[in-house]
């Protein structure tokens, strides 16, 4: 039963770096694969200012993601004006970074041997995991909401205008260097939050955890449910770590040398249906999604008019 | 002198990266997008050597050639399967670098689930310690950097000189001029494709050889593989050696001065500066 | 209002000079022609005033009762922030957007766009809507409440963005190619309409010589990279060097 709670508590931050990452791709068409560093920073500058200084939690991980937002910030200013590639391989180059820099500063960070311990917090209270998991479910849920105001608004409609088009944007005003920066900073930011929410369910850390595996099996996740869909990310990782993770692993009765090759089973399947989609059905298994726009009606009440939205 | 031996150990030790960069240069020029699944064209390269060496019992030398031959089949292979396809669906260029990395995933587990996970060893030649100007190198080093370097000849060679890369220069600057002009497009491209996993497999026998051969290894090479054929110019084959020798001399360098991680880090920083001051120039 | 006006503007690619102009002023007037025969120079003019290609020599500024800024260091979006837009020769235009969201996009203010976006209730005011509204309702598209459809649409559409963003000079770049003749006029009435208003000054690039004679107040005629001649109408369709190197005269 813990471990299932620490697998949903797992599940949920996999749900919000999904989220965050269609933000980043599907609405402003960044692709960010450098997921694992930004959710690392997070990680671990929570984990180093909580076990080496004594930072509360809490403080840990706001102070944490700040530093994320602004390593974010600098980045963008950098590179987000290249191209698509060169964005990718960038950001990929940067998560790298991170994740070395965790192994050689081990005075810090504790390196190869790692760090620890990040207590648990709620203190003693008796169903405190099931507590932290709601938490995660309360945050993730308005990130999911914030997400949806963001593809309802004006800020939503010209990431898209920039995704599409970005020389014809600025010819019509909009400062598209601007805004992409400031939501690449901030969806960072978030993605260093959720790193920080991440450590006291470890609670302690190791660099093998910054792997890029945790990148793609986000992104794997998104371009499964369907990257520019809302709820792509949710759905993406239900069928992907949900499936996987949870159930198969959890639960399937599976032997012991069977068992071994399980991860590695999984990793096919999860090759198969990136291949799979992108090939048959590049929206995703969602499809496209259209900006819901709320009109007030004569009367005055708020009308929902989903407008005809692409294909 | 630090100098002298850093160039001659980033030399050799860059000797696989260079025939990997080479290879996957060719697709990113050819294709415009970047393959991952690169990665396992070199380990499988490594595999295959296995196949020949250990399991059949070749000597090492042997087996070189047989193993490269079959990484280009195995390229061409994937190609016709999957990226070709996919291009003439009009795949974006950054999907088809998320669908490389699903090609790679299932390349690489698929390889586990039915090789086992285990890392291997190939049986190397016998190894005896030469002197080049004064510096250590077994012989197994030098004969990596000399099929380098022959390779990298032909490669020039084929791309600048002959009818073949004409082609592919002409295809990749501009399609339908070439098509036009009577090149025929999937003749071309599969040519490319083999050549182009012949020199990856060629990289991941050696990287066997002076290492040990595991599923991972072209995958953790991959990387460094992109950054140094971006800072190369895409498609200059000329500029992918350029730059993977000095990466190799620069990580030997930093090595022997401080921590070798340290050397990743500084790889890492002067890719994203290069990115950063190059412009567009990357796709 | 505003003008941009060029002093000894040149452009050559390797050594052969493209653009050559001692000096001229566009919008300086209202509704202005920019004509001349293929290979006049008329695109590099127009990269030139827009920023997309830099000059060789000379200064381009942007003149306004305000004051005078100087083109070149501008960005783009700064550009058409001081209230400099054009129109796209090629098609141009925001997959994803409708026609209607197209629309509203240009009109939205940038400063409206920001992370404050997230807290209105309303994504487009009454006002907006209204004004879109009366853009799309103007003319006959396929789907006006979806996506424009055809090659044709597109331009419209495109042109119609350049519009509603109420720009202080608005350059158009061949806006017939692509489009029905009665189309056409329609958009170059509303464009009149809005120069006699006082509210916007207009350079029209065009081969469609009859459609320059019809609309501009005034017409500059590019040769050879030089404007070679300038005037009303009567006066350029008149001129005796205009009729031999364009007119075939």
């Amino acid at each position: 039963m813990d471990y299932l709670i620490f697998s949903l508590s797992l599940m949920l931050i996999y749900i919000g770096l999904a989220q965050l990452l269609h933000v980043q791709f599907g609405l402003a068409g960044i692709p960010n694969f450098g997921v694992v560093g930004f959710w690392g920073i997070g990680l671990y500058g929570t984990g180093v200012l909580y076990v080496q200084f004594g930072v509360p939690l809490l403080l840990a991980i706001v102070v944490a993601s700040v530093l994320c937002a602004a390593l974010a910030y600098l980045l963008a200013h950098l590179i987000l004006q290249r191209s698509g590639q060169a964005i990718l391989a960038a950001t990929l180059a940067f998560a790298a970074i991170v994740a070395t820099l965790v192994i050689t500063e081990k005075d810090l960070t504790g390196g190869v041997q790692g760090l620890g311990t990040i207590a648990f917090p709620l203190g003693d209270l008796d169903a405190r995991n099931i507590v932290y998991l709601g938490i995660l479910i309360v945050l993730v849920g308005a990130l999911m909401w914030a997400s949806a105001r963001l593809r309802d608004s004006r800020l939503g409609r010209v990431l898209v205008a920039i995704r599409d088009n970005e020389e014809l944007a600025a010819s019509l005003g909009k400062d598209t260097a601007a805004s992409k920066r400031t939501i690449f900073a901030i969806t960072c930011g978030l993605m260093g939050v959720l790193g920080g929410l991440t450590a006291p369910l470890h609670q302690f850390l190791v660099p093998y955890l910054l792997a890029p595996s945790l990148t793609f099996a986000v992104w794997i996740a998104l371009v499964l449910g369907g990257k520019g869909h809302n709820l792509g990310a949710v759905i993406g990782v239900f069928v992907t770590f949900g499936l996987f993770d949870i159930l198969v692993e959890t639960y399937a009765p599976v032997p012991a040398e069977q068992a071994i090759l399980l991860p590695n089973f999984k990793l096919f399947c999860y090759g198969v249906l990136l291949v799979g989609i992108i090939m048959f059905r590049p929206t995703g298994l969602l499809g496209e999604d259209a900006p819901r726009v709320r009109r007030r009606s004569g009367s005055g009440r708020v009308r929902d008019i989903a407008e005809t939205g692409a294909e | 002198m630090l100098i002298v031996d850093a160039i001659f150990i980033g030399l050799l030790e860059a000797s696989p990266l260079i025939l990997a960069a080479m290879g996957f240069t060719l697709i990113f020029y050819l294709n415009g997008f970047m393959n991952i699944a690169f990665a396992e064209t070199i380990t499988f390269g490594a595999y295959f050597a296995i196949l020949f060496n250990v399991v059949l019992g070749l000597h090492f030398y042997l087996a070189v050639i047989p193993s490269m031959l079959l990484s280009g089949v195995m390229s061409v292979a994937v190609y016709l399967l999957v990226f070709r396809p996919a291009l003439n669906r009009g795949v974006g260029p950054t999907e088809m670098i998320i669908l490389s990395v699903g090609v790679s995933f299932m390349l690489r587990y698929g390889l586990i689930l039915i090789v086992g996970p285990e890392n291997l060893f190939l049986n190397e030649p016998s190894i005896s310690y030469m002197q080049v100007l004064g510096l250590g190198a077994t012989n197994l080093q030098l004969v990596a950097l000399a099929l380098v370097f022959i390779m990298a000849g032909i490669l020039f060679w084929m791309i600048y000189y002959t009818g073949l890369g004409e082609q592919m220069r002409g295809l990749a600057n501009n399609r339908e001029l070439a098509m036009a002009s009577g090149i025929n497009p999937h003749a071309t491209s599969v040519a490319i494709w083999f050549i182009a996993g012949c020199a990856g497999g060629m990289s991941g026998v050696f990287s066997g050889v002076f290492a040990q051969v595991t599923p991972y290894m072209g995958w953790n090479v991959i990387l460094i593989t992109m950054l140094v054929t971006i800072v190369a110019g895409v498609g200059s084959v000329r500029g992918a050696v350029v730059a993977a020798v000095v990466a190799g001399i620069l990580t030997a360098f930093i090595t022997l001065v401080t921590k070798p991680l340290y050397a990743e880090v500084a790889l890492l920083l002067a890719f994203i500066g290069v990115l950063t001051y190059r412009g567009t120039r990357t796709a | 209002m505003m003008q941009l006006t060029a002093t000894n503007l040149t452009k050559s690619y390797h050594q052969h000079e493209v653009v050559n102009i001692e000096k001229v002023a566009f919008g300086a007037v209202g509704l202005e022609g920019l004509i001349g025969p293929n290979g006049a120079g008329k695109s590099t003019l127009m990269g030139l005033l827009t920023r997309r290609i830099a000059p060789s020599s000379g200064d381009i500024w942007l003149s306004t009762d305000a004051g005078d800024t100087p083109l070149n260091p501008l960005l783009a979006h700064q550009v058409a922030r001081f209230g400099l837009i054009k129109t796209n020769q090629r098609i141009q235009g925001f997959d994803s957007l409708t026609i209607r969201d197209s629309l509203r996009l240009a009109l939205t203010p940038p400063k409206t766009e920001g992370l404050g976006s997230l807290l209105s209730n309303e994504r487009d005011t009454d006002e907006v809507e209204e004004k879109v509204s009366a853009y799309v309702e103007a003319f006959p598209f396929t789907d006006p409440n979806g996506h424009a459809r055809s090659g044709g649409e597109k331009k419209l559409v495109d042109i119609l963005r350049c519009l509603i963003a109420e720009p202080k000079l608005l350059l158009m770049d061949e806006p017939t190619a692509g489009l029905p003749d009665d189309i056409t006029r329609r958009v170059m009435d509303m464009v009149r309409e809005k120069v006699v208003a006082g509210t916007m000054r207009v350079v029209v690039v065009e081969h469609d010589l009859p459609l320059i004679w019809e609309y501009c107040d005034y017409v500059h005629f590019l040769s050879e990279g030089s404007i070679l001649f300038e005037g009303k109408p009567d006066e350029v369709k008149s001129n005796r060097v205009v009729a031999e190197k364009y007119m075939g005269v």
